[in-house]
């Protein structure tokens, strides 16, 4: 038993070299003494028998080093073994103990493992998306670009243009680079058809600013970069991998992108992306710094401040430059649309562009989840504290055989580590699946996400959590181990010392409960806020409709005709198909790509630029609202033959019609998307109220323009990449996209087809709901979880309070009170500790709310409803958990009671 | 004359010392010089290594105890483990022995048959 003490003088007689040193001498002393003293027999002197027996024995030194050499080692040895058998031995009791009691074991284990799995997976989510920096050298360099346009709407932002683009890359001393890029869309010609592939199309002064290296050839420089060079394409690492099985012969090859022939002239090195977007090619933007400026923003821009430059300084230069705009592009930019528009140019950190507002839901979520695991550890600590109590009368014992309080503490730590070590296992596999689950749900809203996973940080997270719960529960019940002697003498029940382990035990539990409180509050603010976003009108029948995207090679459909040709004699193929109500295709999708903002004129009103409607501006061919169930209010769709007329035909939303022009009819009214240049577009139908923007923001408002311009108006090109929506009458209209595949091969195979989806599925995965569905999920489980653990952690409580005063309610009954009375006691005690519970929770409550703020959908964080239901909820929990413990108090028979006593 | 001690010749002539019973380093000594008639002309600080390293492997165990003329001495006792190394040994250097033996006493083969 007093192994601790032995251990305590083996490890000292180790520490101390010193022991050894003095045997080996002490041995070799003694070979010399005897030698010595067999020739001194002989006749010799001691001087001259000592010589003789030294030079027998040879250099003492040196053996002497060799034997403390050996000494040290085995000394080594020995360590190691003892511990490893001391570890066994240990880890053989804790497990026998815990199998003792396999229900206790059982249920800390998982209780844990939810916890701790929980919370690592979401640490590695916050980790993945906020945390971990981009993946590019100095990434805290890397700074974005755009241009806030606060005079045409409070959150229009607009990109460079080329002219800025070229003005900043020249003047802005603060950036040590500069570069461009825009994504598409592209078609490669492949054995089997075309391909579809996501290219960023970018200036060469990118390639500086992410420091892109290529792992075959070269990256983009900027003799391809130049205006008029051959079309060269560099590709993706994965998709080298994926689509030429990392052939390094591809170098130099030529393949047919978008119908071009476009040589390849590198491949990137593994792992390297855009920013935000995963990338198949890599091909030269090819801006031509001599073209006359235009006022149009479309240049995606990101830079490298020059080392020693402060955000705060570059911000200042870019902004005095911004304001020379006009007089360096007098032909662009005018002083009265800089006024008007408050146009500024921003730089804003990478990263921080990057992950947007994620990181407040990931942070938030995070902690709902490390107050699930708070909860858990405390019901986990509850449990180990009844069994420290429950096993008193044994530690008692063994005390009085002579373990020391180290041993006893000891063994309590062991157990505790061993059930951590378990539960922490678990609770990684548990993280590692839920990871999983969550990449292939795929929320949009988390950018990053394929980093996601359970790396190294990860594991690191929940393995310094696991040691940690260890040691509390191991060494926590151990503070009133102390007691454990005394309580030997007082017969077993010092009343007063379980008078305040009870309040402890209370005490946990009030808190349990008012996390619960907090937890489930959030939860069902989520509910509530999913529920109402979910019963917004769209203004749009998303049933049996499905979507997809095409992309007609610029090469061979060069102008409108060619282009609307092909769209016409497209969709009236889609239409035979049995089964198919309707086909049409726009630029936009609602819920979808629905964005851009362009400022429109109205007819008969002013032309300031910040007295103009910032509005949506899709082009729709023939059919649209009729495929997405968009009801018209008013007037009536374009048709094919207004397409062919070059008719001036547009449709405008609901919303739109009564700001432009309130209390009138919109019919006939003109617009045009062009301050300068009449004439004007007619109104020929007003839709419903449509939320194409998203079910959180106000209705939509837009104006939908014909496929191509009408005569004389040319504002865009054609449209070559639209979204395609067919209207079924089955209720999968997904199985219908082989059908669609085969009708476009027919019809052209170059013409890639891609995101084939369902509408409804568009619905879902649109910003704000996947958003609220994210949030809520996660929510849901974190209070579900909370509900369930303070359920279990009440119930023991009250369980055990009970059987510790069954003598009182023995004695109670004796006296003649009502079983039901006993009954009601118990009950009312929970309901006192769960009542406080509530209240506190009630307050974290009110914070969350404020927290969640931003996440709530037309959901007060005091909604009453969801209060009371929360409150309802535990109160209802509260009787149910101890409502067992209460009838078997009731059922206590005196006369056993008093016979015990 | 002098024998060089292959190694481990020495660790086996140890043990077969130590089947007598316990014994400290300066008897091992002793016995081997009494047994091979000083054919043996080890230094005698070699043996302590050799003990220290059979200790180390668990084939000899090492106590204090105190010597015939009242000394603290170690004692050095063989143990199951050191008995079966000395029987491995001991065939092994009697199969050596032979083969030389047989080698040594071959009439030579003569030149060109």
């Amino acid at each position: 038993m007093g192994w601790m003490r032995d251990r305590y003088h083996a490890l000292r007689g180790l520490v101390r070299g010193g022991q050894l040193e003095t045997d080996v001498t002490e041995e070799l002393e003694f070979h010399l003494a005897m030698r010595t003293e067999e020739y001194v027999a002989e006749g010799m002197t001691p001087e001259a028998a000592r010589e003789k027996a030294l030079q027998r024995f040879g250099s003492v030194a040196a053996y002497r080093e060799e034997l403390l050499g050996i000494g040290v080692g085995m000394a080594r040895e020995r360590r190691r073994t003892e511990l490893r058998d001391m570890v066994l031995r240990e880890t053989r009791q804790a497990l026998r103990s815990l199998g003792r009691s396999p229900s206790f074991t059982v249920m800390a284990v998982l209780t844990l493992a939810l916890g701790l799995g929980a919370t690592t997976a979401l640490f590695s989510v916050v980790d993945a998306v906020v945390l971990r920096p981009l993946p590019y050298p100095e990434p805290e360099r890397l700074v974005w670009l755009d241009s806030p346009v606060p005079g045409l709407a409070p959150d229009a932002q607009w990109d460079l243009s080329e002219a800025g683009f070229f003005h900043f890359s020249r003047e802005a001393r603060g950036l040590a680079s500069l570069g461009a890029l825009d994504t598409a869309t592209g078609s490669l010609a492949a054995e089997d058809g075309a391909l579809r592939v996501d290219v960023a199309t970018v200036s060469a002064g990118l390639m500086d600013v992410l420091r892109a290296r290529p792992a075959l050839g070269r990256v983009i420089t900027p003799d391809v970069d130049a205006p008029g060079a051959p079309p060269v394409v560099v590709l993706g690492h994965d998709f080298w991998v994926r689509q030429y099985g990392a052939d390094p012969r591809v170098l130099g090859t030529t393949v047919r992108l978008d119908d071009v022939p476009t040589e390849v002239i590198g491949v990137m090195a593994p792992g390297f992306q855009l920013p935000d977007d995963t990338v198949d090619l890599w091909t030269p933007l090819r801006l031509d710094p001599s073209r006359p400026a235009e006022n149009s923003h479309w240049v995606r821009a990101v830079g490298r401040l020059r080392d020693g430059v402060s955000l705060a300084q570059a911000q200042a230069e870019l902004t005095t430059l911004t304001t020379r705009l006009p007089e360096v592009f007098p032909g662009a930019y005018r002083e009265s649309f800089m006024r008007e528009t408050r146009f500024t140019t921003r730089l804003t950190p990478l990263a921080r562009h990057v992950v947007g507002d994620a990181d407040r839901t990931l942070w938030i979520l995070l902690g709902s989840v490390g107050l699930v695991l708070l909860i858990a550890c405390a019901n986990v600590a509850n449990l180990f504290m009844v069994r420290a109590d429950a096993r008193g009368r044994e530690l008692a014992v063994r005390s009085a055989l002579g373990a020391g309080r180290w041993d006893l503490a000891w063994h309590a730590l062991t157990e505790s580590l061993m059930v951590c070590a378990v539960a922490g296992a678990l609770g990684l596999l548990l993280a590692h699946g839920a990871l999983r689950l969550l990449v292939t749900l795929e929320p949009s809203e988390l950018p990053r996400l394929r980093e996601v996973g359970l790396g190294w940080h990860g594991v690191a997270f929940a393995g310094g959590l696991t040691v940690l719960a260890g040691l509390v529960f191991g060494l926590f019940p151990q503070t009133r181990g102390a007691k454990v002697l005394a309580r030997l003498r007082e017969s077993g029940r010092g009343l007063t010392s379980s008078r305040r382990r009870n309040l402890v035990r209370g005490g946990m539990v009030v808190g349990q409960v008012g996390l619960a409180v907090v937890l489930l509050s959030a939860a069902g603010l989520m509910l509530r806020s999913y529920w109402t976003l979910s019963h917004v009108e769209s203004g749009l029948d998303v049933g049996n409709t499905l979507t997809f995207d095409i992309m007609l090679p610029r090469t061979r459909y060069t102008n409108y005709d060619e282009v609307n040709r092909f769209h016409r004699e497209l969709l009236a193929r889609l239409e035979a198909l049995p089964g198919v109500s309707s086909a049409s295709l726009s630029t936009h999708l609602p819920l979808g790509r629905f964005g851009g903002c362009a400022a429109i004129f109205a007819e008969g009103m002013s032309v300031e630029a910040d007295k103009q409607p910032c509005v949506t501006s899709p082009s729709v061919a023939p059919g649209y609202f009729k495929a997405l169930g968009i009801p018209l209010l008013q007037g009536r769709e374009l048709t094919w033959d207004d397409l062919e007329q070059k008719a001036d035909g547009v449709v405008v939303t609901k919303a739109l019609a009564e700001r432009l022009w309130p209390g009138q009819d919109a019919l006939g009214k003109g617009i045009r998307g062009n301050g300068k240049l009449p004439p004007y577009y007619r109104v020929v139908g007003v839709t419903g109220e449509l939320r194409a923007h998203g079910l959180d923001q106000p209705p939509s408002e837009a104006v939908f323009f014909p496929l191509a311009p009408a005569e004389g108006r040319p504002l865009w090109g054609p449209r070559r990449s639209p979204s395609v929506v067919v209207r079924t009458r089955t209720s999968r209209p997904e199985s219908l996209t082989p059908e669609v595949r085969r009708i476009l091969k027919e019809l052209d195979a170059t013409v890639p087809l891609a995101h084939a989806r369902t509408m409804e599925r568009v619905v879902s995965r649109s910003p704000s709901v996947a958003r609220a569905s994210f949030t809520l999920f996660l929510l849901g489980l974190a209070g579900g979880m909370a509900l369930l653990l303070s359920a279990v952690g009440l119930y023991g409580v009250i369980a055990f309070i009970v059987g510790q005063r069954r003598g009182e309610m023995g004695i109670r009954l004796a006296l003649g009170a009502r079983a039901s009375q006993v009954t009601g006691m118990v009950v009312l005690q929970s309901l006192r500790v769960t009542g406080l519970g509530i209240l506190c929770g009630l307050l974290g409550a009110l914070a969350m709310g404020d927290v969640l703020g931003a996440l709530l959908f037309e959901v007060r964080a005091t909604d009453p409803f969801v209060l009371a239901g929360v409150c309802g909820l535990l109160v209802t929990l509260a009787v149910l958990a101890s409502y067992g413990p209460a009838r078997r108090a009731s059922r206590v028979d005196p006369a056993e009671v008093l016979r015990s006593e | 004359m002098r024998i060089d001690l292959l190694q481990g010749t020495l660790d086996m002539l140890i043990l077969k010392a130590l089947t007598g019973g316990p014994m400290h380093g300066y008897a091992v000594a002793s016995w081997l010089q009494r047994t091979t008639d000083d054919a043996l002309l080890v230094e005698e600080g070699s043996l302590y290594p050799a003990l220290h390293r059979m200790t180390r492997r668990g084939w000899v165990k090492a106590d204090w105890g105190v010597s015939e003329n009242n000394r603290r001495a170690k004692f050095y006792t063989l143990t199951a483990e050191g008995r079966r190394q000395l029987m491995e040994e001991s065939t092994s250097w009697a199969r050596l022995t032979e083969a030389v033996a047989k080698v040594l006493h071959a009439r030579p083969a003569t030149q060109g048959a």
